[in-house]
């Protein structure tokens, strides 16, 4: 199953939110949608539920528009929240049987989730009775009960202890596993690295990168080393201004052109006490501050 | 439509829990059972012991203006004053004043001339009657008087001045008389309910705003759905509520109706004809959802819960002045004044003052027709309109937005 979303225009009266925005999301993978505060993350998650109206563009499922009698989507909001006065099975099963599900399907499969996530004892207590990190697995289950064929989690480990955390990413790989679309957006860059296949970066309501995580990093000119030695002060004097120091020790030098890329290494292989040496490739959050960043769409085209 | 279904059920679940909500209609069906067995309840005691409820009277001093007809005062007065100690007094004006102040006598009647006195009182009551009953009282002493000094005999000119005159009203139309303390109990409910259940609506919907549960509401259901199922259950509980009440009004007034005794008023609340019980349902079911539709939308406008009362004093000052106009007019006995007339059509005031004039004058069934037929064309409209401002409402966070603002959002989405 392949999710698209294609040149979605939105504005809220005279505030363009979203220009041209378009991204493909495929059923099996997980995708990032990233962008700073602002950028119309939320918008545009709001448009492909459904929520308002796009004023141009179409949310598209294998190439046909969305129905949304057919295809179930199970949200996390970032804005987390539920009913504080309300006794749990009774929201979560109010909340399943909105998305359509049988009052008795509905029971059989909060109790599972609520199994799975260690919840089970808190099945008759009020919601404001428990810790924010429990709610927010509460919350999860609202998002997962009704089986969606799309799983949107927006900042899903904000909140969490390492602990839970562990059992929130089981959770994810499992439904990933499972087939489904899974759609992340977040600001912590280590978790969408590591479950995310593709990305979209959103920025001031337009896609300022957009694609394959792995092809995007491979694009990048391959022309800097990373160099770890017992011994670094003497490669810094050999390589001079080449040269800058990082926070963790490394050594990132900086070559002529990519071609030297073989050379370099071999020479400094042969000539120093190294530890390693790689070709550097930026990290998510290296990308994510080129293009989401303030200077961001000065540089480019 | 199994969207719909669901929400009803759940929000009318949270009405029938509602600590609040159970309370009022426990508390509310115990003072009616109170009043009810009052009766009952008196006579019980009253049969134990008959004495003891001998009030004593409270004293009315007559100073008669010429010694000679201290007798005539003496009855005259006390005839028509029998709830008062009637006292003959020779007191001067000062030492009269005295006792009143004292409490030693309630009232004084100080007569200067066969035609004049002076009504001396501590706190002159709204519903003091006195001078009226003593002008009564004493013309009918002049003309007695005039009548036997001119030669008619004392008996024939008794006869005379005591005449009854025999009187039988037909009412063609209502009885206003009869009809307005059920009229008023009625409209009384129908502002209680509204108001609020009203509040509660809006409360409801800015409990889900504040608590950000209405993130996941509002992706998992559609607005109107939401919108429509949160004000039926809403005045399904109103209904309830107010049938349990009624409704064990008329049980227990069927218990006690012997020790209720030909009491007007009673009677007359619950021979309510049935027709006007079927008006009432009409126009408090749809009075109920256009305000409960405005309430609605209100609250979605608000983020935070404080922001509530604020927010819905429009439209509870809107009610008010419709239930103003509606009371001011039953008082005044007119109707069918111009005012009345003219808010029977406007939608937010005609469930109360169409509802009067049906029940306390004679309305044309076509004006009816049309009342109902504009109220209903108006209630879909603003449910309508309300689930299209609760939709764009509820995603605003922040300060309440202006009234033009919605609207512009409204327009467009």
């Amino acid at each position: 199953m392949i999710l698209e979303l294609r040149n979605i225009e939105k504005s809220f009266g005279e505030k363009q939110v979203l220009t041209g925005v378009s991204f493909m999301a495929e059923g099996g993978k997980a995708f990032g949608l990233l962008g700073r505060n602002g950028a119309g993350k939320t918008t545009c998650i709001r448009i492909l539920m459904n929520v308002f109206p796009s004023n141009g563009g179409e949310v598209l499922i294998d190439g046909k528009p969305i129905d949304y009698n057919k295809i179930g989507i199970g949200y996390l909001p970032e804005e987390r929240g539920l009913y504080p006065k309300k006794i749990i099975i009774d929201q979560l099963v109010y909340f399943a049987q909105l998305k359509g599900m049988s009052r008795k399907a509905a029971i059989k499969s909060i109790d599972y989730w609520l199994q799975r996530l260690g919840m089970t004892e808190y099945r008759n207590k009020r919601l404001d009775t428990l810790s924010k990190g429990n709610q927010q697995k509460i919350q999860l289950v609202t998002a997962l009960a009704h089986d969606p064929d799309i799983v949107i989690l927006d900042e899903p480990f904000s909140g969490l202890d390492p602990v839970n955390a562990m059992l929130l990413k089981d959770v994810v790989k499992e439904q990933i596993e499972k087939g489904k679309i899974v759609l992340f957006s977040s600001h912590q860059m280590s978790y969408i690295e590591e479950f995310c296949d593709s990305i979209a970066i959103l920025n001031k309501g337009k896609v300022a990168l957009c694609g394959d995580l792995y092809q995007i990093k491979r694009d990048y000119p391959r022309d800097r080393l990373v160099v770890r030695s017992v011994n670094p002060d003497k490669i810094t004097r050999d390589f001079g201004t080449a040269c800058t120091v990082c926070e963790d020790g490394a050594i990132l030098i900086q070559l002529d052109s990519a071609e030297d890329k073989k050379a370099v290494m071999t020479r400094l292989v042969n000539e120093y006490d190294i530890d390693e040496v790689k070709v550097y490739e930026p990290s998510l959050n290296d990308i994510f501050v080129q293009y989401a960043g303030d200077s961001a769409g000065r540089d480019e085209v | 439509m199994k969207q719909f279904g669901s929400i009803l059920g759940f929000e009318l679940k949270y009405y029938l829990k509602n600590k609040v909500f159970v309370g009022i209609t426990i508390f509310l069906i115990i003072l009616i059972a109170g009043v009810m067995f009052f009766p009952r309840v008196a006579e019980l005691f009253q049969s134990d012991d008959t004495t003891s409820i001998v009030t004593e009277k409270s004293v009315m001093l007559v100073k008669p203006a010429d010694s000679g007809q201290v007798d005539l005062y003496e009855q005259s007065f006390a005839g028509a004053f029998a709830e008062y100690d009637v006292q003959i007094t020779e007191d001067s004006e000062e030492s009269i004043k005295e006792k009143i102040t004292n409490s030693e006598a309630a009232c004084a009647f100080v007569i200067t001339s066969p035609t004049s006195y002076t009504y001396y009182v501590d706190n002159l009551s709204m519903y003091d009657m006195n001078t009226e009953i003593a002008n009564e009282v004493m013309a009918q002493m002049y003309r007695l008087n005039a009548l036997v000094q001119s030669g008619v005999a004392p008996t024939e000119a008794m006869d005379i001045v005591s005449v009854q005159v025999m009187g039988e009203v037909e009412s063609l139309g209502k009885n206003q008389m009869e009809n307005f303390f059920y009229t008023y109990i009625m409209i009384f409910a129908l502002y209680m309910v509204i108001l609020l259940y009203g509040q509660m609506v809006a409360t409801n919907v800015a409990t889900e705003k504040s608590s950000r549960a209405m993130e996941v509401l509002i992706t998992s259901a559609n607005p109107t759905s939401m919108m429509f199922g949160k004000v039926i259950a809403s005045c399904l509980a109103g209904f309830i509520q107010l049938v349990s009440v009624f409704g064990s009004a008329l049980i227990f007034y069927s218990i006690n109706k012997e020790y209720w005794g030909g009491n007007m008023i009673i009677d007359s609340i619950f021979n309510i004809p049935p027709e006007l019980f079927a008006y009432l349902l009409i126009f408090f079911v749809l009075g109920f959802l256009i305000y409960a539709f405005m309430f609605g939308a209100v609250g979605s406008t608000a983020s935070k819960l404080e922001d509530i009362n604020t927010s819905v004093m429009p439209i509870t000052m809107l009610f008010v002045v419709a239930f103003i106009v509606v009371v001011t007019s039953m008082s005044s006995g007119d109707i069918d004044n111009a005012l009345m007339v003219v808010c029977s059509y406007i939608p937010f005031t005609s469930p109360m003052s169409m509802f009067t004039r049906i029940a306390m004058s004679t309305v044309p069934f076509y004006e009816i027709a049309i009342s109902i037929s504009i109220l209903i064309a108006s209630t879909i409209g603003i449910g309508v309109i309300s689930a299209k401002i609760y939709r764009v409402g509820v995603l605003l966070y922040g300060t309440p937005p202006k009234i033009g603002a919605i609207l512009k959002a409204v327009r467009k989405a």
